[in-house]
């Protein structure tokens, strides 16, 4: 297994480079000028290409890609051509927020949508059943910003228990930490908690209707038992691939809630790199969002063999 | 349903929920001495010199301090120096600094760190590089004491060293000054009434002023950036919500306590809600604009310009950017910002009365138009820009002009406008903008109004007439004199057309009422305002 997942590792690094030189190509191409940005609207063409040249901007494709591979090879990600701070301080200061909001989104999903999923399998065509199901479907359906705002609205602005905004590390108290990341979490959570109900009902069903969930049955285990121990088990696989990929929905979705709820995160990051055209820090963050992406992949396929012991690698 | 919607919709209902309610538990617990300031924009960059957008300004005014500050009379003032002198033929400014001034890192101001900062600066402003262009030498004679010599006399020496608009003329330590204007700083220690901490700086999201103790303020009330600039709270903390709604929200919830640029969907709610006050943030507000592509048919004919000068209703625009609030906008039959000292209207008929389509089509015909596409740049990210578009587009339409609508964003129109190539080729017919007030009660520091061909701002204006008046200006002697030469200007270029100004419009600030001391200006004032619990 160890050396299955170091070979995974190396493995990821030609897809790494392979994604960071289509990212650099796609940049290069696009229009839009970081030295235009950076000059102001007073500036003359002069200064623009004055900036051009001394954030190496006028060099050619080649060497300026070059050049960031050279410093990626040396743990370097560049400079923001905006903040002069290094890319990784960036980085570093936003990934403590985005981590936390994930991480917590996660939690929610598994422990709400995991046990909806079985439910609405178990009662399948009951009542319980169509309204798990049209939750699903509803929280499917509503964009995070709506979402976003309806609890703000109510948890914040009515009811006053939550703050609308802002984020807390985790050094200054558990509690001031998690009340920053609740209602995002839930936002965040709607569309994720839908999607692996939704699964985890459909492989459930599935398995449900195997012969040993009917020879267990008829050796007269409980309803939980066959449910959680057999049923649940057999079903993971699945269930833990789409709770995987669906970490790419929350990267996505991250953007938008941390924009909604003022959290200082890598989305919002992204984002304003994206629109001032900070090269450095787009690609210091498509190189950790892929390598976060290998992660997971490589984590799902680890989960593999834990749930399901036929599986070996 | 749209996002806008949305958000409108639900801080609405908040703020309707919300009337008469008192601060929540959250705010109580803020500390008083901690000012929460939800500022216009990211602070991206700071380095005053080198980025010159109006939130690095803003922070920067916090930190360092200037020779002369600008203040409510739109008068230069006297703030780090003690006295200057002019010789007598007007070529030699001897200027003396006040006693006691520091750096934050405990150094003291002297003027070997003036004229290094000066240098610097005058390598970036336009109106540095009119000084630097005359400039003999400009040298430190002692530790408080530096000359200015010039080959010719500069009457607005003054005005340029206080002026507000960016980048202004900052003071730095040597060290820092030195660096080259067109390189970052990467240390921010100025002499003003507040430190930056920059270890708590997180680009983005969150900028953090300490009170600087060693500061010591002029004596006389504060002004703008003049006179003397108390700081009484501890910490001003500077914190980025890119969502208006989330802002509003937070405002209201007692989570931020001064919002510096509510948008105008947002207002009413606030006004609504008793702990807030809300008002006319910058009396000299802003000069909507779209120019036009001198360079290119058709808008290298002045006939094609003036046709759609004819046609355009501020109305228009000024009711797509600040929706029905009538006291935010009024028609501006010129370039010059109202209600200050030069403003002017002569030559403005074109864009007063009754909006004349036959005959701008009649101009427009007689220009040569023909029905080729006209490239009309418009960045979607930024509302203002968005909203001149629209009516833009539709007004070209109602000419009968072939309209190429280029719905692209801001990085993207900054980039292309920059483009001298024709419009089929990656170049572009018209693109908008705006202008602060501030920037434009004076040619000085008004770069839209500049008509010198190629050197001209984006589009490219050649109005040798206008450039003379503005020479004009820069030299005239006494208030009449300037009044004369700006109308001049004002006439000169709407003949010309050198840019289609499309009203004058204000906006709002607002924040929760145990703060006070918040005055009105170009830029948010720090200084004099406090906070109770």
């Amino acid at each position: 297994m160890l050396s299955y997942i170091l070979r995974r590792i190396v493995a990821t690094l030609p897809v790494m480079a392979i994604v960071a030189l289509f990212v650099f190509s796609l940049l290069y191409i696009a229009p839009g000028d970081p030295a235009v940005v950076i000059a102001g609207d007073q500036a003359s063409p002069e200064d623009v290409e004055r900036i051009r040249q001394s954030l190496g901007l006028d060099r050619p494709f080649l060497i300026q890609f070059g050049s960031w591979v050279w410093r990626i090879l040396h743990g370097d990600l560049g400079t923001s051509i905006f903040t002069n701070l290094p890319v990784s301080t960036m980085i570093g200061q936003r990934l403590g927020p985005t981590l936390s909001l994930m991480i917590i989104t996660l939690l929610l999903t598994i422990v709400v949508a995991v046990p909806l999923g079985v439910v609405a399998a178990w009662k399948a065509g009951s009542l319980i059943d169509r309204a798990i199901m049209a939750f699903a479907v509803f929280g499917f359906s509503l964009p995070v910003f709506v979402v976003g705002y309806m609890l703000a609205y109510i948890f914040a602005l009515e009811l006053e228990w939550l703050p609308v905004q802002g984020y807390t590390p985790l050094s200054e108290g558990f509690w001031p930490w998690l009340q920053n990341l609740i209602l995002p979490a839930i936002a965040l959570g709607c569309v994720y908690i839908a999607l692996v109900a939704r699964i985890t009902r459909a492989t459930m069903l599935e398995v449900l209707q195997q012969d040993y969930i009917r020879t267990a049955r008829a050796k007269g285990l409980g309803q939980g038992g066959i449910l959680f121990i057999h049923a649940l088990k057999n079903a993971a696989v699945p269930i833990v691939t789409v709770i995987g990929i669906g970490i790419a929905l929350l990267i996505g979705g991250a953007v938008v809630t941390e924009s909604v709820f003022a959290i200082p995160g890598l989305g919002r990051l992204t984002i304003d790199a994206i629109l001032r055209r900070d090269y450095p820090v787009i690609q210091g963050i498509v190189l950790l969002f892929s390598f976060v992406y290998v992660l997971v992949n490589l984590m799902i396929d680890v989960t593999y063999t834990l749930v399901d012991p036929r599986i070996r690698y | 349903m749209d996002r806008r919607t949305v958000l409108k919709g639900l801080a609405g209902a908040g703020g309707l929920a919300l009337t008469g309610i008192s601060a929540p538990a959250i705010a109580q617990g803020a500390s008083a001495r901690t000012l929460r300031f939800v500022p216009q924009a990211n602070l991206a960059n700071f380095d005053p010199i080198w980025g010159t957008q109006y939130v690095v300004r803003n922070a920067a005014a916090l930190v360092w301090d200037t020779l002369y500050g600008i203040d409510a009379q739109l008068q230069p003032q006297r703030q780090m120096v003690e006295s200057e002198e002019t010789s007598d033929d007007g070529r030699t400014w001897t200027f003396k600094l006040r006693p006691g001034l520091k750096f934050h890192d405990g150094e003291p101001v002297l003027s070997k760190d003036v004229v290094a900062s000066l240098s610097r600066w005058a390598a970036r402003d336009p109106m540095g590089l009119m000084i630097l262009a005359i400039q003999q030498e400009l040298t430190a004679v002692d530790d408080r004491t530096f000359k200015w010599v010039l080959k010719q006399p500069f009457p607005k020496m003054l005005y340029a060293l206080a002026k507000n608009n960016a980048p202004c003329s900052f003071i730095m330590p040597e060290r820092i000054a030195k660096t080259d204007p067109f390189k970052q700083i990467t240390e921010y220690v100025g002499s003003g009434p507040m430190k930056f901490a920059k270890s708590e700086w997180v680009p983005g999201a969150k900028s953090v002023f300490e009170k600087f103790a060693d500061y010591v303020p002029r004596q006389e009330k504060a002004s703008w950036l003049a006179g003397g600039k108390q700081i009484l709270v501890d910490r001003v903390e500077w914190l980025v919500m890119p969502d208006p709604a989330t802002a509003a929200a937070a405002l209201q919830n007692g989570e931020v306590d001064w919002w510096e640029n509510p948008i105008a969907d947002l207002v009413p709610v606030l006004k609504k809600n008793k702990n807030i006050s809300v008002d006319i943030g910058d009396p000299l507000g802003n000069i909507g604009s779209f120019r036009m592509n001198h360079m290119f048919a058709p808008f290298n004919d002045v006939r094609a310009r003036r046709a759609v000068l004819m046609a355009l209703s501020q109305e228009d625009y000024m009711r797509a950017i600040v929706g029905d609030d009538d006291a935010l906008w009024k028609s501006l039959p010129g370039f010059f910002t109202p209600n200050t000292p030069l403003y002017s209207e002569l030559g403005g008929e074109i864009l007063k009365g009754k909006r004349d389509f036959d005959a701008a089509k009649k101009l427009l015909a007689e220009s040569g138009y023909s029905g080729q596409p006209v490239t009309c740049l418009v960045a979607q990210d930024q509302p203002i820009t968005k909203a001149q578009g629209d009516v833009t587009a539709d007004l070209l339409k109602k000419l009968g002009m072939n309209v190429d609508f280029v719905a692209t964003d801001w990085g993207t129109v900054g980039s292309r406008r920059a483009a001298k190539t024709p419009p089929g080729q990656g170049g572009w017919n018209m693109f908008h903008s705006w202008h602060a007030g501030a920037d434009c009660i004076t040619p000085a520091a008004y770069t839209a109004i500049r008509a010198n061909g190629e050197k001209a701002w984006f589009g490219w204006p050649n109005s040798p007439n206008t450039e003379k008046e503005i020479v004009t200006w820069f030299d005239a002697k006494n208030l009449e004199e300037e009044k004369a030469a700006i109308g001049r200007v004002n006439k000169s270029a709407l003949d010309d057309v050198v840019y289609a100004p499309t009203g004058f419009f204000l906006t709002y600030t607002a924040w929760r009422k145990n703060v006070s001391g918040i005055t009105k200006g170009p830029l948010p004032f720090f200084w004099g305002v406090s906070k109770s619990a």
